[in-house]
């Protein structure tokens, strides 16, 4: 079964995959609202949180070698914490797929095919995960180290690219709506942070399970990077002063490239990268959601579950009725449910495993 | 008299007789195990002693009644002063009749020296004196080693004791000899039927490597390989394939660098295909490959024995069909099928810019008509302003949609390239000319097509072509077709998904174990593969993906003269 | 069956598909759109807008590379808003109008003068309009600059529209004013935006004198001295207050915007010459550094340094100049600073209190005096702008001459 084995790097990269399909919709715009012009600095103090966590998620993941967050459950408190504990994460990759799928494919809408209605263009992602989630794992993950870098590599020209247009005087005033809001409740921002979820659940993955610590900080710290370079992109191009909301504001940054007459109208082609990046955010999001739910049913293969979840998924994201209305979810409730499953909950269930652990060890 | 036949015929019924030949279906479906039982006894079928019920038998299984070319030659054999009869079996056409009359005629029927002796002498192996008792060991006389040893001056003799073995190899172009009393007989080789001599290869070209290419016939294949090769760690493996024709297949690997598992799992899967019959290298390829139903290639196919050479000491086997001017390499990987033998023969610099030019060529000839169609539906927006109003006014008179208008030109470029390779090679030009000028310039002058779109197919075309191996860039002009479909269906949306599928598509194929990516996605450190070639004196490594028992291609430094006071130490 | 339920799957999916998006496909494909590359907006009758289309027939852009202009055709209808007169001209010429292509966004002066926010941002909301579209405000009406307007050079329009700005990083007469620029500044707090301020040539030789520097670098669009035939030229901005137009600047007033705001790479000046009575000379500057601009604040006032560096070169000569005297040339760039600050001065003083619009954005610089958004907000800098006390400083280092260094 070395079918199923990634390597580090793979790891790093399925992690940071996470991380950057947000930013592609409505990320960088949900930041800059909570914090205004102190985005850059509030985004270097939340990394520093989420890095610390992610050390903190390493430390406790490392006694328990090689399992999840769910067999950890199961190990904790039996089959029900198991199924509970589940539940929550593939409700949780689901809705935040199935949510940003709906974002992406109303900016698609908007951009690309203004007479379609928005479940016909939800359809072609979904064909495509029934053919990803037939495939293997591995294979799944090789295309997302394919696919990765060029995306890192687009937002990063589109940084350059846009150099000319910015004015740097927009970082100011320093620190946004006030001390408060950019440090005490900006740490409200570490949603951002939401790939961190997938640390739980890829040490049975690992290739080299060691290696946990690497992954777990270098994958935070490349979307950190990512992150500034997202925001920073849309808040020294774009007045903040006045709420201008764009459906896909890195879409709008990308029109503003301009290097001679010729080459004008880049942003097709970077929507085109993006379209490849929401697929794999899809893939690893289906995956994880699969192989949980392949845990808590202990069915054998998983197979028969590959139309089922994308069909899941195409069935949530077209609940909405509007944009507003995924704006508020995704702004007011989105956030803090990623916060209390991700952070509150997933280490309370690592810090009670621990003490759990030492407990026995101690009466061994 | 002929008005009569004339009334004869009109009034006169005459059954109408059709000549119908009809196949019938043995339906009752005990002809297969029937099949399989003789075919059971005659695999067991061990030579008798007599002559004449032998001679029965090969004439009934030969069927050398109304079989031409079977020739039975019956004559008397001298050994020893004695007499035997005796009859050689052999295929006129397959065999070399100088060396048939000269060595295993000529010193089996003609009086010599060696066979005057009249009494029964027995051999004295040693003597030994003991008290004045002289104790001789003695062989006894034993016709068939006698034969062997002094009658035959041939190189390749062989005795059987089995009907199947002897078969086989008269099937090939040896002889047999049977002789009365003996229940074997001797597989004579004498071999010589006609055969191409080695060629220029024809459809991998190349510039500075050498001009050699396999021909049809395994022996000289294998010769060509043990030649650059030259070591006697090359092992050549002969396996046969085939119930009917039994086709000899080579199987080279060296042993001190292929990986064990790998050997034995190809030798496992040629050993275990049932079928009649096994004519060409293409078909052994689909045989033996994990998945059929993508049309990736998982087996590099090469006519260049330089090439075939340089990844057997890679630690890749390479695959020979008799038969099949063409070597089959496994496993093989993406990057392979943008690589050709003259890479490694040219500067660094220049290989990699080929390379980067086929990359492109690969992206050009799968993308760029589905991304034309996808642009040109839904995507206008992308080009330049001075673009689109040339586009807008080439198309003005164009009363096609651009999707209909893409594939009539792309079919009727296939047509042009399918009619090219079939067509008897002095008119061959004559299509091209056909196809370039009455198909595109009249094309475009009558207002069907675009001249946009001629170069956009063009340009596909002329790109395929850079692609070196054949069945990949076969490969890519298919699933064109699919994006072409995709970009016309849901534009950009379509070709990214579709390329997304057709990503994790590639990353799941594997050819035998080796995953088809390798050296591009798993991005573990693959030492000693890169699809961009290192300055020579670096590429210190065979690929890691392949496992090989030795690692090591050359040594650290390799350019010793460079370093003439270079101490052990310092290398380290 | 197995396997052929599975191709029919395929077809339905592909064929649901291309239904779906099939309306998409009608609405974008090449075949069925009207490319924009102009629009002009002016007042109508009745408070409605009158829009005004400018499109090139294609089929007039052969193949064969002929050399000359391709016709245009400038189409109006009168609307209430530039959807609904988009809407209209869809209907009229039985095509998909597609604003990607557009270049140039035209507004009658009348209009600009009653606020056009609610237009940029109804542009800015389309997807298909460009950022980098140009605006202009013009004296005439649009729809008369927009058919006036004709390329001499080029044979496309669309792309001399797209050169038409090009030249003004060396002349400086007029900043490119882009959409995205403008939709930007507007909604900015601190900062005004701007517009190419455009006219059409009536030939009307102009006779304002100034004493400071020749007749060129007062010229403004509809009044410039320029011959030959009927001509649109884009000389001067307008300037902005939010959405709605409240002056304009002329020629050099536009030079001294863009060398503060960077945006220059060189220009060429008369300056007074130190030695001889009502002669000029001829220099060319191009910018030493960026110009900086810093802002303090003095009783509640915004004290704003400007300080910019040039080199220069005279391009003038005459019979008895000497370019190799240090004196000379040392007096030659104390003359032009003092030109140039005057400049300066002028359009600052001019457009922050006459204008009171911070179209140099130099709000943005004082940003960095606040801590928060908050008290930044309180201040209100677009009421304390008109208030502001400057203080320029200009630094031109002569170098030399062109070739000819003494005569």
């Amino acid at each position: 079964m070395t079918d199923t084995k990634i390597t580090s790097k793979e790891a790093i990269m399925l992690v940071v995959t996470i991380f950057v399909s947000h930013t592609i919709v409505t990320l960088p715009q949900n930041l800059l609202s909570n914090t205004k012009s102190a985005t850059l600095i509030n985004l270097l103090y939340v990394g520093i949180i989420a890095i610390l966590l992610a050390y903190v998620i390493y430390r406790l993941l490392k006694n328990f070698a090689s399992l999840d967050i769910v067999d950890i459950s199961q190990y904790l408190g039996g089959n029900i914490l198991k199924n509970i504990i589940g539940g929550i994460f593939i409700t949780y990759f689901i809705v935040s797929s199935s949510n940003l799928l709906r974002e992406f494919c109303e900016g698609l809408h908007v951009a690309f095919f203004p007479m379609t209605s928005i479940q016909f263009v939800l359809i072609p992602f979904i064909l495509v995960l029934f053919l990803t989630n037939s495939l293997s794992f591995s294979s799944n993950v090789k295309t997302i180290a394919i696919i990765f870098p060029i995306v890192l590599i687009s937002i990063v020209f589109l940084f350059f690219g846009n150099f000319q247009n910015f004015s740097f005087e927009r970082m100011f005033p320093i620190l946004g709506k006030g001390f408060y809001d950019t440090f005490i409740t900006g740490i409200g921002n570490i949603f951002a942070f939401s790939g961190i979820s997938c640390l739980y659940f890829i040490p049975p993955y690992l290739k080299e399970p060691n290696k946990m610590k690497q992954i777990a900080l270098s994958s935070v710290i490349i979307g950190l990077l990512y992150f500034l370079f997202c925001t920073a992109t849309i808040l020294l191009l774009f007045s903040f002063f006045v709420d201008v909301d764009e459906v896909l504001p890195l879409y709008s940054a990308a029109s503003y490239i301009e290097f001679g007459i010729f080459f004008q109208r880049l942003e097709s082609f970077f929507m085109l990268i993006w379209i490849l990046e929401i697929g794999c955010y899809l893939i690893v999001t289906n995956r994880f959601s699969i192989s949980i739910f392949q845990k808590i049913t202990n069915l054998k293969f998983q197979k028969p579950l590959a139309m089922i979840f994308p069909l899941l998924i195409l069935g949530i994201s077209l609940l909405p009725k509007n944009y507003s209305i995924i704006r508020f979810l995704e702004s007011n409730i989105y956030s803090y449910f990623i916060i209390a499953i991700i952070f509150v909950l997933g280490i309370a269930i690592l810090l009670l495993a621990n003490l759990k652990k030492r407990k026995e060890g101690k009466v061994r | 008299m002929n008005i009569k036949r004339m009334i004869s015929s009109l009034f006169t019924y005459i059954p109408q007789e059709q000549y119908n030949f009809v196949l019938f279906r043995d339906t009752t479906g005990n002809q297969s195990s029937e099949n399989k039982e003789l075919k059971k006894d005659d695999e067991n079928k061990t030579i008798y002693p007599s002559l004449s019920v032998n001679l029965e038998y090969v004439k009934s299984k030969y069927n050398s009644m109304i079989n031409s070319d079977i020739i039975i030659r019956e004559f008397t054999l001298n050994a020893r002063g004695k007499q035997y009869s005796a009859f050689l079996l052999y295929i006129d056409g397959m065999i070399n009749t100088d060396i048939m009359n000269k060595f295993v005629l000529e010193p089996l029927m003609l009086r010599n020296k060696s066979n005057m002796y009249d009494n029964e002498q027995n051999r004295i192996i040693s003597e030994a004196v003991t008290n004045n008792i002289t104790v001789r060991k003695v062989k006894k006389f034993n016709l068939a080693d006698y034969i062997m040893s002094c009658l035959m001056p041939q190189n390749t003799v062989e005795q059987f004791s089995k009907f199947s073995k002897i078969f086989n190899d008269v099937n090939s172009g040896n002889c047999a000899l049977f002789i009365d009393t003996l229940n074997i007989a001797f597989d004579i080789e004498v071999k010589g039927f006609e055969k191409r001599s080695i060629d220029k290869p024809e459809n991998e070209i190349v510039i500075k490597g050498a001009h050699e290419a396999f021909v049809e016939n395994i022996r000289t294949n294998t010769s060509l390989i043990r030649r650059s090769v030259h070591n006697e760690n090359l092992i050549i493996e002969n396996i046969q394939i085939g119930d009917i024709t039994k086709t000899n297949c080579a199987l080279c690997y060296v042993k001190t660098l292929a990986n064990s598992d790998l050997v034995a799992e190809l030798r496992y899967r040629l050993n275990n295909l049932e079928i009649d019959s096994m004519l060409s290298s293409g078909q052994l390829e689909q045989m033996i490959v994990d998945n059929n139903l993508i049309s990736i290639p998982q087996v590099i196919s090469t006519e260049r024995p330089d090439k075939a050479t340089s990844y057997l000491l890679d630690g890749r086997i390479v695959l020979l069909v008799n038969g099949a001017p063409y070597a089959l390499v496994v496993p093989a990987v993406f990057t392979d099928f943008l690589s050709t033998p003259d890479d490694k023969n040219m500067r660094t610099s220049f290989s990699n810019f080929i390379k980067w030019i086929r990359i492109l060529a690969t992206f050009i000839s799968l993308l760029l008509p589905g991304l034309y169609v996808a642009i040109a539906s839904f995507h206008q927006e992308l080009l330049p302003t001075d673009l689109l109003y040339s586009i807008l006014a080439s198309r003005e008179t164009v009363p096609f949609p651009v999707i209909l208008e893409i594939l009539i030109l792309e079919i009727s470029f296939e047509l042009i390239r399918e009619a090219g390779i079939r067509v008897p090679s002095p008119i061959g030009p004559t299509i091209g000319i056909v196809g370039a000028l009455i198909i595109g310039q009249s094309a475009v002058s009558a207002g069907i097509v675009s001249p946009i779109l001629i170069i956009v197919v063009a340009m596909t075309g002329i790109a395929s072509f850079a692609v070196p191996d054949y069945s990949f860039s076969f490969h890519l002009r298919i699933y064109r077709f699919l994006f072409i479909f995709l970009g016309y269906c849901c534009g950009f949306l379509g070709i990214g998904l579709g390329f997304l599928a057709y990503l994790v598509v590639l990353c799941d194929t594997k050819s035998f174990g080796v995953s088809f990516t390798s050296g591009i996605s798993p991005l573990q450190k693959t030492v000693g593969h890169s699809y961009f070639l290192q300055p020579i004196w670096l590429r210190e490594f065979r690929a890691s993906y392949l496992d090989p028992k030795k690692h090591n291609k050359q040594e650290k430094i390799s350019m010793k003269w460079k370093y003439p006071f270079l101490k052990e130490e310092d290398i380290q | 069956m197995k396997h052929l339920l599975k191709v029919f799957s395929f077809v339905v999916i592909f064929v649901i598909l291309t239904v779906s998006f099939s309306s998409s496909y009608t609405r974008l494909n090449l075949d069925n759109i009207a490319v924009v590359v102009a629009i002009g907006i002016d007042k109508g009758e009745n408070n409605k807008l009158k829009v005004s289309f400018q499109f090139t027939n294609p089929s007039s852009v052969s193949e064969s590379g002929s050399s000359e202009t391709a016709p245009t055709i400038l189409k109006s209808v009168t609307a209430s808003s530039i959807s609904s007169a988009i809407n209209l001209m869809n209907s009229h010429l039985g095509k998909e109008l597609t604003l990607a292509h557009c270049k140039l966004l035209v507004f009658s002066e009348e209009i600009a003068k009653e606020g056009i926010s609610d237009d940029i941002y109804t542009l800015m909301n389309d997807a298909q309009t460009r950022p980098s579209c140009n605006i202009v405000i013009s004296k005439c009406t649009a729809e008369y600059y927009i058919d006036n307007s004709k390329p001499f050079l080029e044979s496309l329009i669309s792309k001399y529209y797209e050169l038409f700005i090009s030249s003004n990083q060396f002349t400086g007469y007029t900043a490119n004013a882009t959409l995205g620029r403008f939709f930007d500044n507007m909604i900015c707090q601190s900062c005004d935006p701007y517009a190419i301020l455009g006219g059409i040539n009536l030939q009307i030789p102009s006779d304002s004198e100034n004493s400071f520097s020749n007749k060129e670098s007062t010229d403004m669009s509809n009044s410039s001295s320029l011959t030959g035939e009927t001509i649109s030229e884009n000389v001067g901005l307008a300037v902005f207050r939010e959405g709605t137009l409240v002056g304009e600047l002329n020629a050099i007033e536009t030079l001294a915007f863009m060398c503060i705001n960077n945006d220059i790479k060189g220009f060429l000046i008369s300056v007074p010459s130190p030695h001889v009575e009502n002669q000029n000379i001829d220099v060319y500057l191009t910018p030493a550094r960026n110009s900086k601009i810093d802002v303090s604040f003095i009783n509640g006032s915004p004290y704003i340094k400007v300080d910019c560096k040039f080199c220069a070169q005279i391009y003038s000569m005459t019979n008895d100049s000497n370019y190799l005297d240090n004196n000379v040339l040392s007096q030659i760039s104390e003359s032009c600073n003092r030109y140039l600050k005057h400049v300066f001065t002028e359009y600052l003083y001019k457009t922050s209190k006459e204008y009171k619009s911070d179209i140099n954005a130099i709000g943005k610089t004082s940003l960095k005096l606040f801590s928060t958004i908050s008290q930044y907000e309180n201040y209100g800098w677009r009421e304390h702008y008109q208030d502001s006390f400057f203080d320029v400083s200009v630094d031109v280092n002569v170098k030399s001459s062109t070739l000819l260094s003494d005569s």
